[in-house]
């Protein structure tokens, strides 16, 4: 018997869940405060960190309602309670397999199997790799995509950061507070926000920003990362930069393995095709925030589409319940 | 039941929580090192891990045996405390 069902009385095809949100990040949880709210029975799956990737970003400041800026981890915190203030359950395990069984959907989980009436597929993104030689050899040994995780490892150490977006900026400018001095490498232009750049220019004594500059390599010796070797691209020459640590933030990965088989549409990039009420092909399921095709990759985006995703679950669950309404008649609108 | 249970954190880590919040629900005590207060004990957990990342989570069993969990991996922090 799984723990779920037991610790939630809930989860068994005669009781199913009448929603599972697989993620716990500001999508799911944003859901989760809507329907809990609502008094349906919600329970959330995460295997990584509560706030997915807001959590582990050092600093928001482009998250409405704290005029300073709030760090990622307390953000995510503060919505997490909120969440389960309103009684939504986050339960610690991996969802590996949805199916599709009509009105009930079949989750393989990493506690057991369990049902629910409907699931909402909230699992964000995660940091992708670059893919060069060195880098999974040292793979948390000097090869890292978690400043706020193991940036302290580097006090005093030179860094070398690979990207040029906004969290390789914001990651950046955190990993000032360790390195004793950044190379940041992008590929062509700087992508990030004005503010950030502007952030950026203010930590020149630490960082030094290189355009046009790919990685080629990570080299190490004796099982310590030693240098990353690079094309500048406006000469062609190799260069190479010397460095204790290499952070990546070279873009992301949509978490989408587990929903194989599921039915639900992946587009060309692997992100979770959905209609405009957030379901996806598969009726019952719905998608929102970073996973979702056509997102803005933004945590006030994701948590007002897990707002939007929990309304339309709460329709769909009547609409189950009750049957469709009946379609208004032109003509006979005394009818209605 | 094991031993010891001994969790190296930092202050800013996303995932240090979740090793913590997982032992507490399987009723587990465990010891705290935040790297930030001690960074002396760096080397202790790169010897010991091989790796220079938080959370990493050393079980000591009953025969004195260790295991060794990098990072909040479920799959194999639950066989190490079970």
């Amino acid at each position: 018997m799984d723990q779920t069902q037991t610790v939630e009385g809930r989860g068994s095809e005669k009781l199913p869940h009448d929603l599972v949100i697989v993620g716990a990040g500001p999508a799911a949880l944003s859901a989760a405060l809507y329907t809990s709210r609502e008094d349906i029975e919600t329970l959330l799956f995460e295997k990584g960190a509560i706030g997915g990737l807001a959590a582990v970003t050092d600093w928001v400041d482009n998250y409405p309602g704290f005029e300073k800026g709030i760090s990622g981890l307390e953000l995510s915190e503060q919505m997490r309670k909120q969440a389960e203030r309103f009684g939504a359950k986050i339960e610690l395990g991996e969802v590996q397999k949805i199916e599709d069984q009509g009105k009930l959907k079949k989750l393989t989980t990493t506690e057991g199997d369990i049902y629910a009436k409907t699931v909402l597929i909230a699992t964000g993104s995660e940091y992708k790799k670059i893919g060069v030689s060195g880098e999974d050899e040292y793979y948390a040994r000097g090869v890292h995509y978690c400043a706020t995780c193991d940036g302290a490892f580097f006090r005093d150490k030179k860094l070398v950061v690979i990207g040029g977006g906004n969290s390789a900026a914001q990651e950046s400018i955190f990993l000032t507070k360790f390195a004793s001095h950044i190379d940041m490498l992008v590929r062509s232009s700087l992508k990030a926000s004005d503010v950030l750049i502007k952030e950026l220019v203010k930590h020149k004594d630490k960082i030094t920003i290189h355009l046009n500059t790919t990685t080629d390599a990570i080299v190490g010796q004796d099982g310590k990362v030693t240098k990353v070797i690079g094309t500048d691209k406006n000469s062609g020459q190799k260069v190479e930069f010397p460095t204790d640590g290499v952070f990546v933030f070279v873009g992301l990965l949509p978490n989408t393995k587990f929903t194989e088989d599921s039915g639900v549409e992946l587009d060309e990039r692997g992100f979770i095709k959905t209609d405009i009420h957030l379901m996806t092909r598969v009726a019952g399921i719905f998608c929102a925030g970073d996973v979702r095709s056509g997102a803005t990759l933004q945590i006030a985006s994701a948590t007002g589409e897990g707002a939007t995703a929990a309304l339309m679950i709460r329709e769909y669950l009547e609409t189950q319940e009750r049957g469709p309404l009946p379609q208004p008649v032109v003509g006979h609108p005394q009818l209605y | 039941m094991p031993k010891n249970i001994t969790i190296f954190t930092t202050s800013t880590c996303s995932y240090c929580p979740m090793v913590k919040r997982y032992l507490k629900t399987k009723g587990l005590p465990y010891n705290e090192v935040n790297l930030e207060d001690h960074p002396e004990r760096q080397d202790e957990v790169f010897k010991a891990s091989g790796a220079m990342t938080v959370p990493i989570t050393i079980v000591t069993k009953q025969d004195n045996t260790q295991e060794v969990v990098i990072g909040f991996n479920l799959q194999k922090l639950a066989p190490a405390i079970a």
